[in-house]
């Protein structure tokens, strides 16, 4: 465990669920074997108990103290291997477990992060939560019971050839009755699980109504309906409760059962048993041997249902895993085309707007399709079949990793991964822009001590941590502290889409500023409908459905075009 | 071995606004339950009793059966033992039957109290408080912590009950078959005491620092794809993979340290199974020998020492679980500890004025955020509140909106002071508007009249027409009784907000402080929204925190707000002439 993570966590096989899972067993076989040899050693070990105990018990009813004394000894003895081979049995258990879970985890982060925006497209976050969660667990414990499995496997058939061969008849009668018994159960699990189903549906239910309720209580109370929404959540509340007894029922009777069954054969072994004692066929030792079997069998019989059971669930989860392990990349295959240096090359769009180096140029759509093409050309998509350039080469035919280093597009709603700041920050950069100026440029300081302030763990900035997609963070705050990361990136060409509309108009003033001089010299194209904005910009271009409407300062856009007037300045300006 | 690092680091990953209770108030609240319930639980009691008592014949049985196989004169009593045997199975059976199926109806009843009490007083809690904790808390409250107390009171209580009856039972039958024999037990003491209190004292926080890092893992991957895009564009892949394999790291280092915890505690725990056996029959033999017992108590004896293994170890594996539950139990019952307002004894409003005089707060004790705000705001007034940001409007429209009372000064409307008004009387004058839009999960009627309990379809149809949004509404397959919100259909957000907006015009309060209200929506598609929004200003006092200054400019007055101080106040013309830095501003602007 301690080599644990993996350095490489390897290529899994993908053919089929149950390849995957062998591949994984592959890999940690050496701690599984380990896990069966003790599981084994540990399961004989147990059933012999009721032998030794048989022993001391015919042994002293024979007044045969010294025989007592050795069967009492090899109790002991017993008792200390059962104990020595349990606890390895359980490293080791643990062991596995861990083993495969981490590997699992790796495997789908490392597609994840190879996958980037196309996994999005093929999978939804909430299945994706139950991939790292309770899936990768699931395979987990499928290996944590693999030995146990084993070892009960061993146990149950010494035990039987132990019984049959003092006495045929009950050797057979725990034989046969053993797995008819775990069998018996088998009609009721349908209905458990059925009414099981039902109660989860229910609960998932009054779990989500409840959690809406609260994300919603701003509002609530704000503006009231509370007890009519506690009202509704009660109803739902109770829903569960009855789905809940529904499943109480079914589940004492089966647990009554599992007391019934296996007494059962405890009632019929000391019957028989001793009308054999009495026969003379059966010695009063073995008799009590009996009993403590059919009590010891109660164990791998159970096992053997969880281990089906957890087998199942662990099936179903890594063909879950294996799909989306499979996923590839919609992209077509990048040609080896050097990426040509893009702080020297003019990127081209289709729509005809032409990107020089070292400029800050800001970009008016008149409707948001016409942005989306623009981010999407410039991302090297080709989603409407036409694709931007850079020195005659198109953009879909580079590199991703290349072009992804030279184009930063920063889309509207940039996600701020959970973590300390100092984990923010923490991007591929050119070592130009400091974390400070970055900061500063995007007037982001305040943001900083918010953070501060809302961590009770820390007073260091750097250390202090945003909760996830920064949800305790306003608008305003989280552009800009996106915006300071997109800045300290300072890649050659930036792209930042509406970087700063949730920004008061007193700060949005100063981030331009503030932006234009740190950027000096660098290619920077802002979207934006923002005047404040659009007045920093070197040229600003209008682009419409059929491509470039106009194009110069701000200024004198606003004199002489009227759709950019229109598009900038609003006729009917404010609701006040 | 030592823990990797320090527990309470490991298992808190961001920090609380909300109170977590104290041990005398969970006891109390576990108590007030239990009375409430006292007379179900006391039947389960019974019952389990009863089936645990059965439950002690086998091994008696078979004592018996030893004894008269070894005298000789078993012959007569076998089939009658056997008999009795199976009886006693068969009251066994019903009465666990029973045990379980009422300790199931009563965990389910506590449970559902449970849920709901929290959810009353969550709705409950002051504006003031859930501004300041988020919601975010609240919410993992309400479904983890439910969630796990679930698992513990549906697992644990019964399990535990059943296991605590019976091993108090089976020891008794012990001491009833040969008090000698039970004294083998005494062996057990020590190495169980020693190691649990050993154990014990390091597990709790270890698993919860243990479950905690693993939930980092599993957040570190989903995530990564949640996020893909911005990973994808700021080429975060090999940091991902590294910030995953380092959690990984550090939540098998915690894996490690309790699995070593366990290979010291399970043995010991082992030996305090086999030495009371050993010790049993060692002693048995010599008892027997010397005719103190016979082979049939020693028989029994043993047999009922095997019965007392499960019951011990269920307790002590289920010991762990319960602490899970009790720390989330201890989050839910949190709540409780929130002091509600005080006493609403102001009297109405006699107009719509607000008047602040000389008002300061901050969010910490040391640090005001506001320094001396005075301000009078004449009903149906617009004003707005501009300047840079972390200057203190937001907290002004909060004040003014009756969120937050302030330190010293006074805020009130038309003479009656708002922080000392109930939140559900002061919502009926003041309505904050900010850029939250939650769509509730049900119908859009449900979402609607949450503003304006019990009214009539026409009154909602009205606020829609109102807002412009009666077309769309009209136009859906259900109309009014569509179900929205997460997992019904997805309103757009400009659909949404309106949905908001309508709620404004039916909870028609006096005055509305805006804040950032449209700031989210996209300028590309936030006209019409406006329009919908300037229908519901109509004849309201209205204090607008303005982002875009064509909203100032457009107020009956203006207040520039700077360091927790309001720096210039008048008409857009004089803020102009006076050349301050609101003529700044607007001069680049309007260029």
């Amino acid at each position: 465990m301690a080599r644990l993570p993996f350095p490489e966590p390897g290529r899994p096989e993908l053919a089929s669920t149950g390849r995957y899972l062998l591949w994984i067993a592959r890999r940690q076989w050496g701690t599984l074997g380990l896990g069966f040899l003790w599981a084994t050693i540990w399961m004989v070990a147990q059933g012999l108990v009721p032998a030794a105990l048989g022993f001391a018990i015919g042994a002293a009813a024979a007044a045969d103290y010294a025989g007592t004394l050795r069967a009492v000894g090899a109790v002991l003895l017993l008792g200390a291997v059962q104990t020595g081979a349990g606890v390895l049995r359980h490293r080791m258990a643990v062991t596995n477990w861990i083993s495969a879970a981490s590997r699992t985890q790796q495997l789908v982060v490392r597609h994840a992060a190879d996958l980037g925006a196309d996994l999005n497209r093929h999978v939804a976050t909430g299945e994706v939560v139950t991939v790292t969660s309770s899936d990768v667990e699931q395979i987990g414990s499928a290996f944590d019971v693999a030995a146990r499995f084993v070892g009960s496997v061993v146990a149950f058939l010494g035990v039987a050839v132990l019984l049959l061969t003092s006495s045929p008849m009950l050797g057979g009668l725990v034989l046969v009755g053993v797995p008819l018994l775990g069998l018996s159960i088998g009609p009721l699990l349908g209905p458990l699980q059925r009414r099981e189903a039902r109660r989860r549906e229910q609960v998932g239910r009054a779990s989500a109504l409840a959690a809406d309720t609260v994300a919603g209580l701003r509002v609530l109370r704000g503006i009231g309906g509370e007890a009519m929404f506690v009202d509704r959540f009660v109803q739902q509340s109770q829903r569960v409760r009855g789905a809940a007894v529904q499943v109480a029922q079914v589940r004492s009777i089966l647990d009554s059962l599992q007391v019934a069954l296996p007494g059962a054969l405890l009632v019929a072994i000391t019957w028989l048993g001793a009308r054999e004692v009495v026969a003379g066929t059966l010695s009063v030792g073995e008799l009590v041997a009996f009993y403590g079997y059919a009590a010891f069998l109660v164990i791998p019989l159970r096992t053997f249902t969880e281990a089906a059971r957890r087998w199942t669930s662990a099936y179903v989860a890594a063909r879950r895993i294996v799909t989306l392990l499979r996923i590839t990349p919609t992209a077509p295959p990048a040609t080896d085309a050097t990426a040509p240096d893009f702080a020297t090359s003019v990127v081209r769009d289709p729509s005809g707007l032409q990107l020089h180096p070292g400029r800050l140029v800001g970009v008016v759509c008149t409707d948001p399709a016409v942005a989306h093409r623009l981010l999407d050309h410039l991302q090297g998509g080709a989603g409407d079949g036409a694709a931007a350039t850079v020195a005659d080469l198109a953009l879909p035919e580079l590199d991703k990793q290349a072009l992804r280093s030279a184009i930063l597009v920063q889309d509207k709603d940039p996600a701020l991964l959970s973590g300390t700041l100092r984990e923010l920050f923490d991007v591929p950069r050119s070592g130009r822009v400091s974390i400070a100026q970055a900061i500063a440029a995007s007037s982001a300081q305040d943001v900083l001590d918010a953070v501060v302030d809302t961590d009770p763990l820390t007073s260091d900035a750097m250390s202090a941590r945003i909760t996830e997609r920064g949800r305790s963070l306003s608008g305003g705050q989280r552009q800009r502290l996106a915006l300071a990361r997109s800045l300290l990136v300072d890649p050659p060409v930036l792209v930042l889409d509406e970087p700063t509309n949730a920004v008061d108009a007193h700060t949005e003033a100063r981030i331009a500023d503030a932006v234009a001089q740190l950027r000096h010299g660098r290619t920077t194209v802002v979207l934006t409908s923002s005047p404040l904005l659009l007045d920093r910009c070197e040229e600003v271009v209008l682009l419409g459905p059929s491509g470039l409407l106009a194009a110069g300062r701000h200024r004198e856009l606003l004199v002489t075009s009227d759709a950019y007037r229109a598009a900038v300045v609003r006729e009917e300006v404010s609701a006040l | 071995m030592r823990p990797p690092e320090d527990a309470v680091t490991a298992s808190t990953e961001s920090g609380t606004a909300l109170p977590v209770a104290a041990q005398p108030t969970v006891r109390s609240y576990a108590l007030e339950l239990l009375h409430r319930h006292r007379r179900a639980f006391l039947t389960i009691i019974v019952l389990n009793a009863i089936a645990a008592g059965a439950g002690l014949v086998g091994p008696w049985v078979l004592g018996d059966l030893v004894n008269g196989l070894t005298a000789g004169t078993a012959a007569q009593i076998i089939d009658r033992s056997a008999l009795i045997f199976l009886a006693a199975l068969v009251v066994q059976t019903l009465f666990t039957r029973m045990t379980l199926l009422r300790s199931g109806v009563l965990g389910e009843e506590v449970l559902a109290d449970l849920r709901e009490d929290f959810l009353s007083r969550a709705v409950d809690l002051p504006p003031g408080v859930v501004e300041r904790a988020g919601t975010g808390d609240l919410v993992s409250r309400t479904t983890t912590d439910v969630d796990r107390l679930t698992e513990a009171v549906r697992g644990a209580v019964p399990e535990l009950t059943l296991a605590l009856v019976t091993g108090v039972l089976v020891l008794g039958a012990l001491v009833v078959t040969s008090p000698e024999l039970a004294l083998a037990w005494l062996l057990a003491v020590p190495p169980m005491l020693i190691s649990s209190r050993w154990y014990f004292r390091r597990a709790p926080q270890s698993y919860r620092a243990e479950s905690a890092t693993y939930a980092a893992v599993s957040a570190s991957v989903s995530e990564t794809v949640d996020a893909g895009a911005t990973i994808d564009a700021y080429r975060l892949g090999p940091q991902r993979i590294a910030l995953t394999d380092r959690r990984i790291k550090r939540w098998v280092s915690w894996e490690r340290y309790t699995l070593w915890l366990r290979s010291w505690w399970f043995p010991a725990i082992e030996v305090g199974y086999v030495l009371p056996l050993v010790g049993m029959l060692a002693l048995g033999t010599l008892l027997l020998s010397r005719d103190v017992i016979s082979v049939g108590q020693l028989t029994a004896g043993v047999m009922y020492s095997q019965l007392l293994v499960e019951p011990l170890d269920t307790v002590l594996m289920w010991y762990d679980e319960l602490q899970v539950g009790q720390a989330s139990f201890a989050r839910l019952v949190g709540v409780r500890e929130v002091p509600p307002r005080t006493a609403d004894d102001e009297p109405e409003p006699a107009s719509g004025e607000l008047v602040v005089d000389d008002v300061r707060f901050g969010y910490h004790k040391a640090r005001d955020v506001l320094h001396g705000i005075d301000l009078q705001i004449a009903p149906g007034e617009r004003l707005a509140l501009v300047g840079p940001s972390g200057a203190g409007k937001s907290t002004l429209g909060r004040l003014l909106a009756g969120i937050y009372a302030p330190r010293t000064g006074r805020l009130a409307i038309g003479g009656a002071v708002l922080s000392r008004m109930a939140p559900e009387r002061v919502r009926t004058h003041v309505a904050l508007v900010n850029q939250e839009h939650h769509v509730f999960v049900g119908t859009l009627r449900e979402n609607l009249s949450l503003a304006r309990p019990g009214a009539s379809d026409d009154e909602l149809r009205a606020a829609l027409v109102e807002v412009d949004a009666a077309d769309w509404v009209a136009a859906l397959p259900d109309g009014l009784d569509t179900l929205v919100g997460s997992g019904g259909l997805a309103l757009a957000p400009g659909q949404a907000q309106q949905v908001a907006l309508a709620r404004l015009t039916l909870a028609d309060p006096q005055a509305l402080v805006l804040d950032e209200a449209t700031s989210m929506l996209d300028p590309r598609a936030a006209r019409h929204l406006e329009q919908s929004l300037s229908a519901v200003l109509a004849g309201r006092t209205v204090i607008a925190i303005a982002h875009r200054l064509h909203t100032a400019h457009d107020a009956d007055r203006i207040a520039v707000v700077e360091d927790g101080r309001i720096s210039e106040l008048g008409t857009h013309a004089e803020l102009v002439d006076a050349g301050g830095p609101y003529a700044a501003l607007w001069a680049s602007w309007q260029s």
